[in-house]
């Protein structure tokens, strides 16, 4: 036992910054789900298959600007075109998932709306299976970064540069929504949308507009996660968005469905608690860690750890 | 849900023709089946069809978005190969093996439903898909240490079935045993929809707060739709993996979900014969498409999201509209349409309210308040609350908005648990009852904003408020034994004679019209039918006459009035309208602010300094 706890103790700061840096995925697409929650108190089953997408996206772009693992371009820029792109194309996806599945049903019993996000699933996976096929394309990134920094030491921990990039990324756009959600007029518009969306629609806001932004962002965001983890793995195949989709519910529901900051929080918590149950658990069973907490989150608190307990109004 | 083609005059008068057409077809189907292969999709049309009935107890009937409902069909599919292979060397008997899946399975959904029973819609459809993921990764893994599952290769080479001597091998035989089993599942489900199950279900699928307020014991019930569709799904995965003489964890993953909830959908929510027809077409569809099959996933993740913009109803629902616009009123048996305005709530009573007096107030107390107090979170919405209704009394109670009026019935109600205080019903303590138990005690309500259930007809309503005053569980309804039978005949009555205290309002061809398509007036009216079907002695009404015209108002009053003379009810009205309150009330109670401000006889309470105060402001 004790000898157990020398490695655990060994491993964890090894552990934190991979628990971060999933946290940091986590976060970006728990924040789709929880913004689309906020307003339309729909649960958004397609956002995994955007961020699948936002994988794919940054895949065609790497492919298509490198030849025999040479960049055509400057690796810097190329990454972030990687990442601008993904985003982009999984936002317009997103509002065009929006326009087309979700909005004639905006009246419509909220399991209809649930079928019907199912469906968007389904036919975006099977869209990029029959146009992709089945096999993982990789990302030939290893060559895009000078060979000193690829992986950088710090005492015993061994971050990768891909890592910190990922941190960097995940942090720096949680940054920005924050100062948009809260300084700026279209934040304001937002929140005043998520309290009440008749009362907006009354006070002049076009809030028609402000859900096409809403599935907008998330979706970007959401894109965003699928670049970062196709460059932090280096794979991406049409089924990695079903369970990073549950993975991203999970955390919104654990920071409190419909709080862009309990999001964030839950994503970070979520991907520490999983990196720090590989230490225990055969890796077979990492992802069940999550399931186990999303069970008992929602049976416990099941309006999570920032969200606040609203009684049905009668 | 839409009037199923079953229930149409035209299908029952020739119900034996049909039964015997239908046999015929069975009968001689697997023999004109042009080869194996076509045999073989015969039998898989027949799993199709129990697997998409199961999923329609749960997600049509009960509204319920069970995403695990593969992993249970995957459950009974390796329960049955486990106990019938030699994985383990245990070799029972089909006539064993069939049920012992089945329950085992329910078992496993009655335990998972148990956790997640309390979650609404959404959270319930995530916390089922991560048990099925929790599943499948538990079949693939389970190989090592001990070998359970068998992991990616499955279980094969299952036992023969030997069934009363013969030994089913062929395609022939497995096409019968399939579809003999199908056929029990249709029955099944058939009678579960049009029981009192079928009626709880649909009335907590339309609206779950009303449902539980009208006597239905909405946990129970939501627990049973789930139990009951992982019963069908495993007893036909039971069928499935001596079908397919193995098993795969791939049997049981999610495209197989999305097509079951395809076939649903399609075939329209909760209507049975949609649901069968839906199955049918979706399992021999892709036959005809053999050279499209790559995009078969794509065109059901289409027809998922074109179903539920143009037609959540299925494509079944036409059908139930086109033969119920057969349907006219005016050549209906209640005769002439009457004007809306007109009295006539006469029928059985004989005459109008009027003088004939079969009950007199009575002395006994029925309802007792004391220091009864509801906090939400600081705001004091009911405090230091203590009252008491004596019997055949009608209490009303008034009070400016935000007053604690509603509060107040929700809390006798059972929907909120009182902060402190207690509320007596004949003596016995009902605060801290769940609102079906109140109900069931004898004490049921209206609500102010109308709580029908909207696609349910308007016999089906008040049916939903029989629900606690009947006890027929799962056998007797689908064995129609003596109980189910007596106990839907006595609902029929006493519904009928309720809603025939409302004339030709609520009866004539009105009894088969979905509530949604009512008036207003006799929406408000049915939502009383459907709190006095329930036999509760004491009524709360809630704002009985909002939204009516003068005359339909003083109708209602007068009914109001009836309701306690002729036919002995104890009532507590919230009415803002003043001169219906003068009119029926023996007992006025005004609250401000959570408190009571007055009580006593109109005229007492009207003049009451505070009152005015209250409603008007003070006086400078």
């Amino acid at each position: 036992m004790v000898f157990f706890m020398d490695i655990y103790l060994q491993q964890l700061p090894q552990q934190l910054v991979n628990g971060l840096t999933l946290g940091g995925v986590y976060a970006l697409i728990a924040i789709g789900y929880t913004m689309v929650y906020g307003i339309l108190f729909m649960l958004n089953f397609a956002h995994g298959e955007i961020y699948m997408i936002g994988g794919f996206v940054a895949w065609w772009v790497l492919a298509l600007l490198t030849g025999n693992n040479v960049p055509f371009v400057n690796a810097g820029v190329l990454i972030a075109f990687m990442i601008v792109m993904a985003m982009g194309l999984s936002g317009g996806l997103g509002i065009l998932v929006e326009r087309f599945a979700y909005r004639p049903l905006r009246k419509a019993p909220r399991m209809n709306l649930l079928l019907s996000a199912l469906g968007v699933s389904i036919f975006l996976q099977n869209l990029v299976l029959n146009f992709q096929g089945a096999k993982a394309r990789s990302f030939a990134v290893a060559s895009l970064i000078p060979e000193g920094l690829r992986v950088i030491h710090v005492g015993d921990v061994v971050i990768s540069f891909m890592r910190i990039l990922v941190i960097v990324v995940a942090f720096l756009l949680m940054a920005l929504l924050t100062v948009m959600v809260k300084k700026t007029k279209v934040g304001k518009a937002m929140r005043a949308t998520a309290q009440d969306i008749e009362a907006a629609a009354f006070m002049g806001i076009d809030t028609d507009r402000i859900i096409v932004l809403v599935f907008f962002i998330g979706s970007a965001l959401g894109g965003a996660a699928g670049a970062l983890v196709g460059l932090l793995f280096t794979q991406v195949d049409y089924y990695v968005g079903f369970q990073a989709g549950l993975k991203g519910f999970t955390a919104a529901v654990l920071g409190g469905i419909g709080n862009i900051f309990g999001a964030m929080l839950g994503g970070l918590i979520l991907g520490l608690l999983e990196s720090l149950a590989t230490t225990f658990f055969p890796a077979t069973y990492k992802d069940v860690v999550a399931f186990v907490v999303l069970i008992l989150v929602l049976i416990f608190r099941p309006w999570g750890l920032m969200g606040e307990k609203i009684p049905e109004k009668v | 849900m839409e009037q199923s083609l079953s229930e149409t005059g035209w299908v029952k008068r020739n119900r034996l023709i049909l039964y015997a057409a239908a046999g015929t077809v069975l009968l001689l189907a697997p023999h004109v089946m042009p080869n194996n292969y076509w045999l073989r999709i015969y039998g898989m049309t027949g799993l199709w069809i129990m697997l998409a009935l199961g999923l329609n107890v749960v997600a049509g009937f009960a509204g319920l978005l069970d995403m695990a409902y593969v992993a249970f069909f995957g459950i009974g599919a390796y329960v049955f190969a486990l106990l019938s292979s030699s994985q383990f060397n245990i070799h029972l008997p089909f006539l064993l093996t069939l049920p012992l899946s089945a329950l085992v399975t329910m078992g496993i959904g009655f335990a998972l439903g148990s956790t997640s029973m309390r979650l609404k819609g959404d959270y319930l459809a995530i916390v089922t898909l991560a048990f099925a993921q929790i599943f499948r990764l538990m079949l693939l893994n389970l190989d090592r240490p001990i070998n359970i599952t068998g992991g990616v290769n499955g279980i094969y080479n299952l036992d023969p079935i030997n069934l009363f001597g013969f030994t089913i091998v062929s395609p022939v035989a497995y096409s019968y045993l399939i579809w003999i089993a199908a056929i029990l599942v249709i029955i099944g489900c058939s009678r579960l929809k049009t029981s009192r199950y079928g009626r709880g279900w649909e009335a907590i699928r339309e609206d779950e707060l009303a449902a539980e307020v009208m006597g239905v014991n909405t946990t129970g019930m939501k627990l049973k739709a789930f139990a009951a569709g992982a019963f069908i799904a495993g007893w036909t995965g039971a069928i499935f993996a001596s079908f397919q003489d193995s098993v795969f964890p791939n049997n049981f993953d999610f495209p197989q979900l999305v097509i079951v909830y395809c076939m649903v959908i399609l075939g329209g929510l909760g209507n049975v014969p949609g649901v069968i027809v839906g199955a049918v077409f979706l399992s021999i569809l892709p036959e005809f498409l053999r050279e499209y099959g790559a995009y078969r996933m794509m065109t059901y993740g289409l027809i998922l999201i074109v179903l539920m913009a143009l037609r959540p109803e299925g494509i079944m629902g036409s059908f139930a509209f086109f033969t119920k616009g057969r349907k006219r009123p005016d050549k209906d048996e209640t005769g002439v349409l009457k004007a809306s305005t007109d009295l006539y709530y006469q029928e059985e009573g004989g005459e109008k309210a009027s003088g004939s007096k079969a009950f007199s107030k009575g002395d006994r107390l029925v309802l007792e308040i004391r220091d009864l107090a509801m906090n939400f979170g600081g705001i004091m919405a009911v405090s230091n609350l203590s009252f008491q209704v004596r019997e055949r009394e009608i209490l009303s109670i008034i009070g400016p908005n935000g007053a604690g009026k509603t509060t107040l019935f929700n809390l006798i109600s059972g929907i909120y648990p009182p902060s402190a205080g207690s509320i007596a019903y004949e003596g016995r303590k009902i605060s801290g009852l769940k609102p079906h138990q109140v109900v069931k005690a004898g004490v049921a309500r209206t609500f102010q904003n109308l709580r029908l259930f909207s696609t349910m007809s308007v016999l089906d309503n008040a049916k939903v408020g029989r629900f606690c005053r009947t006890q027929a569980g799962p056998l007797p309804i689908l064995f129609h034994l003596p109980l189910h039978k007596r106990e839907e005949e006595e609902t029929d009555r006493a519904v009928k004679g309720v809603l025939r205290l409302f004339g030709a309002r609520l009866t004539g061809y009105r009894l088969e019209q979905q509530a949604m398509f009512l008036s207003y007036a006799n929406r408000r009216r049915l939502e009383i039918a459907r709190a006095l079907s329930t036999n509760a002695k004491l009524l709360m009404l809630d704002e009985p006459s909002a939204g009516m015209n003068p005359q339909e108002t003083e109708e209602i009053t007068e009914f109001i009035k009836r309701l306690r003379d002729q036919y002995g009810y104890t009532i507590i009205v919230i009415e803002h309208k003043l001169n219906v309150v003068r009119n029926i009330s023996d007992k006025v109670i005004a609250l401000d602010y959570g408190r009571k401000i007055a009580e006593g006889t109109y005229e007492e309470v009207a003049n009451d300094k505070e009152v005015i105060e209250a409603y008007l402001g003070r006086k400078r």
